[in-house]
């Protein structure tokens, strides 16, 4: 998965270096959705919110608009190892203008199980328990 | 009468990698089975589509032609996103209703709940002022 981090990297540019910018970037998207590449991917809208804590969940605005670690968007890319998805990653035409691409391994298990095998099958005991209830 | 029944999507990241710590392998148990029977549940209503965990480990790449490429995020952060369930729900209410009943808010994790965009915002920009720009060339 590539998280494309810092979401406000058109701020500066004139229209006619965005629009540029924006055509490499369609141009990047369209070759890797052509080879079959894309599993999907999605812009985010700017406003969110940032549930935390115990019980009842407390409720925030977030993330801060403005942050460059703030996420703008996703990308599920089909790629045969980690570098492959590094070097993709690095090919992306907006990193020149200040974004950061977080490349991020996808999971089948959850990681948790995968540190503590010894729950595995007690969590699949407890699955089937409610499952049949 | 407006009975659209049009649905939104929303992204669900789980922030904070490192909250299970220190939990006994009782509570572990407990919660990694609660959030198994949550995520089938959510997609037995149809209300989520997918999600996956992450492997902790990854890259970050910045600078011009991605000349940067670090280990990152680090490991042990409460930022970083663990995972993510694809939700598909009649509003953002029922999205943050969701987020909610997540497992790992017990322990410290922390949800995200993000729209999903149909447009690039950036896109859509770049769009505008190169249509102002036709409009004024024409004018």
């Amino acid at each position: 998965m590539l998280l494309f981090r810092g979401p406000h990297w058109d701020k500066g540019l004139s229209p006619e270096e965005l629009q540029q910018a924006m055509n490499k970037v369609m141009a990047w998207f369209e070759a890797l959705r052509k080879g079959d590449k894309v599993k999907a991917s999605q812009p985010l809208g700017a406003q969110g919110r940032i549930i935390s804590g115990r019980s009842d969940g407390m409720v925030s605005d977030g993330p801060f608009a403005e942050s460059k670690e703030a996420v703008g968007g996703y990308l599920v890319l089909l790629a045969d190892n980690l570098n492959e998805a590094v070097e993709i990653a690095r090919s992306n035409p907006a990193l020149r203008y200040g974004i950061t691409v977080e490349v991020r391994p996808v999971l089948a298990e959850c990681p948790i199980l995968e540190r503590h095998p010894e729950l595995v099958e007690r969590v699949k005991e407890q699955l089937w328990a409610v499952a049949a209830a | 009468m407006n009975t659209s029944t049009t649905k939104s999507d929303y992204l669900l990241l789980f922030r904070g990698n490192i909250w299970d710590k220190g939990l006994s392998p009782e509570q572990l148990q407990k919660v990694v089975s609660d959030w198994m029977a949550w995520f089938e549940g959510l997609k037995e209503q149809g209300k989520c589509t997918g999600g996956h965990p992450l492997e902790r480990e990854g890259k970050l790449v910045s600078g011009k032609q991605g000349r940067n490429v670090a280990d990152g995020p680090f490991a042990e952060s409460k930022e970083a996103i663990g995972g993510y369930f694809y939700l598909q729900v009649a509003d953002e209410n029922e999205a943050i209703e969701i987020a909610k009943q997540c497992p790992g808010l017990e322990y410290g994790a922390v949800v995200e709940v993000r729209p999903v965009a149909d447009v690039c915002s950036i896109k859509q920009r770049a769009e505008e002022l190169s249509a102002g720009q036709l409009a004024g060339a024409t004018a």
